[in-house]
């Protein structure tokens, strides 16, 4: 046996350089706390988030109240823990449920046939034409201001850009050969659909998912400061916006933590999406 | 294009724009079918009489069918009537005429500082491409599409506008400054008659609430010029110009700016209806009269046919503003052309 040695040179592949990976590692930390903090926050209050004490009213951040109290004396640090729940599955919920109804009207377009691609996909377009925020608002003055109107009104408005997304991978999918494959055998074309094209076009919708995740939870609070969404006294970071209004001369802490909040959220997914869809896409890295 | 080629071009494009309308105007229906409770009882107010509201149920022929109904709203749109609010008692129309205006001029400023900050920084991104210069415009972009506008709105009202004193924190001008009213732009009145300082009176008012809503929107202009740019400046024709010895400015504006011309028309079109979106928190937080202010208004008062009113002429106007980004398209940019001269004859 002889040992061949590689004297020449090959020639190496030069990596692209990815764009700050410790910005995208911490993006995916941060959504994991965040994540965290949606199912545990309620339970780490270190107050009642719900317990007004006009004695206590105002409180700068101190070690009684770490991040100070409100206008009705509750506990802004508490407020902010609890509302994390309803800020950020809230905005989870309305994604999902977008993205479920967006992936169930591809399938029905892509299977239905030319003439209901045509009406579906042209309702979509009208439905994306009306601004989210002011279509939700429809919404929610329809079905009264509550955080579930809040959801529904989201899932309502934003369905159609998820719809577009997964019909367009759906409609290569389904030219590749094994789809083709799976078709001769004599699937149906449910089957076709559900076993074969759905589960290899849900890349896009996913990226999608994440990245709206951020812009809903700044919409959801909107929703709430424009009183549209979470009605008082829930504890609910858009809601808490609103209330220390007033105060901002003087109590910041009270608009400034679950404002900062809402900023960190929508900032974390829109990294974290913008990070998966380089991976998924070398390509899309150059935007 | 030939003369024949765009007028088939124009007749298709609004016979879509007639669909689109009636689109809007069908899932607004919808909208105002789904709602539940008594529409008659809402039109009528929570204090009216059973016998006042069978009169409204009647005056507005709810107690037809549903076809019946869809059929006569459809007419009243046709004759401008968008209903009635039931807070001001006036037409929602004549309301939206007068506030309008001041929503447009505010989303005007805005898309103004959108693009005048957010385009430099994309061609300078784009320029230095990967590089920590890139890498800084990226996160600008990204973090200033993470602010909540409301926040952003209250923080800069209360830093720059009360306690810098800077600008005028709430309200469209000065109590006491008045200039007729032509077209209800303040701005363009205050410049109609000749009055400057009602001008940048007007301006002054306008200037911060104006930014804060262009600040998220500038995340999208950066991104999407930064990307269609690094993708042109990638073909060989820019190789071949640079090779040619052209100036990296040259090189830049024409050959890769141009090609942003088209997905940027395309995103302004995109951002004039969600900046009336995004109007919606600014006014408020600014105490603004006008499309926004109205709207959150009306449905803190549950004025359910002012709040349907305004979604159907949010709809109309981003339809509009469709049209005019796809006929500017049509005249900037030769590719589009060919396209639609080849769609127009196969």
């Amino acid at each position: 046996m002889t040992t061949v040695a590689t004297t020449h040179a090959v020639p190496r592949v030069r990596r692209t350089r990815r764009r700050l990976p410790w910005l995208d590692r911490i993006a995916y930390g941060t959504v994991v706390l965040l994540l965290g903090l949606a199912i545990l926050g309620p339970l780490l209050t270190p107050h009642d988030p719900y317990a007004v004490d006009l004695g206590q009213a105002l409180q700068a951040p101190s070690g009684g109240h770490l991040l100070g109290t409100d206008g009705l004396g509750r506990d802004v640090l508490s407020r902010a823990l609890a509302g994390a729940r309803s800020s950020i599955l809230g905005a989870l919920l309305a994604v999902a449920g977008a993205a479920a109804i967006g992936i169930l009207v591809a399938c029905v377009a892509t299977i239905g046939g030319r003439w209901v691609d045509d009406v579906v996909m042209r309702f979509c377009d009208i439905t994306l034409s009306l601004p989210v925020m002011v279509m939700a608002l429809g919404v929610a003055v329809a079905l009264g201001p509550s955080l579930r109107s809040a959801v529904i009104a989201m899932v309502v408005a934003w369905w159609p850009g998820f719809a577009r997304i997964a019909r367009a991978e759906m409609r290569t999918v389904i030219t590749s050969p094994y789809v083709e494959a799976a078709r001769v055998l004599g699937a149906s074309r449910w089957r076709v659909m559900l076993r074969h094209v759905l589960p290899n076009s849900l890349d896009g919708v996913y990226v999608q998912a994440t990245l709206e995740i951020g812009g809903a939870t700044l919409i959801m609070a909107g929703l709430s400061f424009v009183g549209a969404g979470a009605q008082p006294p829930s504890a609910e970071w858009g809601a808490m916006v609103e209330t220390g209004a007033r105060y901002l001369t003087s109590a910041w802490w009270i608009s400034v933590v679950p404002g900062l909040l809402i900023t960190l959220t929508a900032l974390a997914f829109a990294i974290s999406g913008d990070s998966l869809r380089t991976r998924n896409h070398p390509d899309a890295a150059l935007t | 294009m030939e003369k024949s080629l765009l007028a088939r071009y124009l007749a298709r494009r609004l016979a879509l724009l007639a669909t689109t309308l009636w689109g809007v105007v069908t899932i607004v229906f919808l909208l105002i079918k789904a709602i539940p409770g008594d529409e008659a009882q809402a039109a009528a107010g929570v204090t009216a009489t059973p016998e006042q509201v069978e009169v409204v149920r009647q005056r507005l022929g709810l107690d037809e069918s549903v076809l019946h109904q869809y059929v006569s709203y459809l007419g009243r749109l046709l004759h401008g009537d968008l209903g009635t609010s039931i807070f001001t008692f006036q037409p929602v129309l004549g309301d939206l005429q007068q506030l309008i205006p001041y929503t447009m001029e505010l989303v005007g400023l805005a898309m103004v500082i959108n693009l005048t900050c957010g385009v430099p920084l994309g061609v300078w991104a784009a320029a230095r491409h990967r590089t920590r210069t890139d890498n800084a415009v990226r996160l600008t972009a990204i973090f200033c599409g993470a602010l909540p506008t409301f926040w952003l709105a209250m923080i800069a009202q209360t830093t720059i506008g009360r306690q810098l004193g800077a600008v005028p924190i709430s309200g469209v001008s000065t109590l006491g400054v008045e200039v007729p009213r032509r077209t209800g732009f303040l701005t363009v009145d205050s410049l109609l008659a000749g009055d400057l300082a009602a001008f940048s009176d007007a301006l002054a008012h306008l200037v911060l609430p104006a930014a804060v809503l262009a600040i998220p929107f500038m995340s999208f202009v950066i991104r999407v010029v930064r990307g269609s740019m690094v993708t042109a400046l990638e073909a060989d024709h820019v190789t071949a110009a640079r090779a040619k010895g052209a100036r990296e400015r040259t090189v830049l504006l024409q050959h890769g700016l141009r090609n942003s011309v088209a997905p940027v028309t395309t995103l302004i079109g995109l951002q004039v209806g969600w900046m009336m979106g995004g109007a919606v928190m600014v006014e408020t937080v600014f105490s603004r009269p006008g499309f926004g202010s109205y709207l959150t208004q009306a449905v803190a008062q549950k004025d359910t046919f002012a709040v349907i009113g305004m979604v159907l002429v949010v709809g109309v106007i981003v339809t509009f503003v469709g049209l005019v980004v796809d006929l500017v398209q049509l005249a900037a940019d030769p590719r589009v052309r060919l396209l639609e001269t080849r769609r127009a004859t196969a």
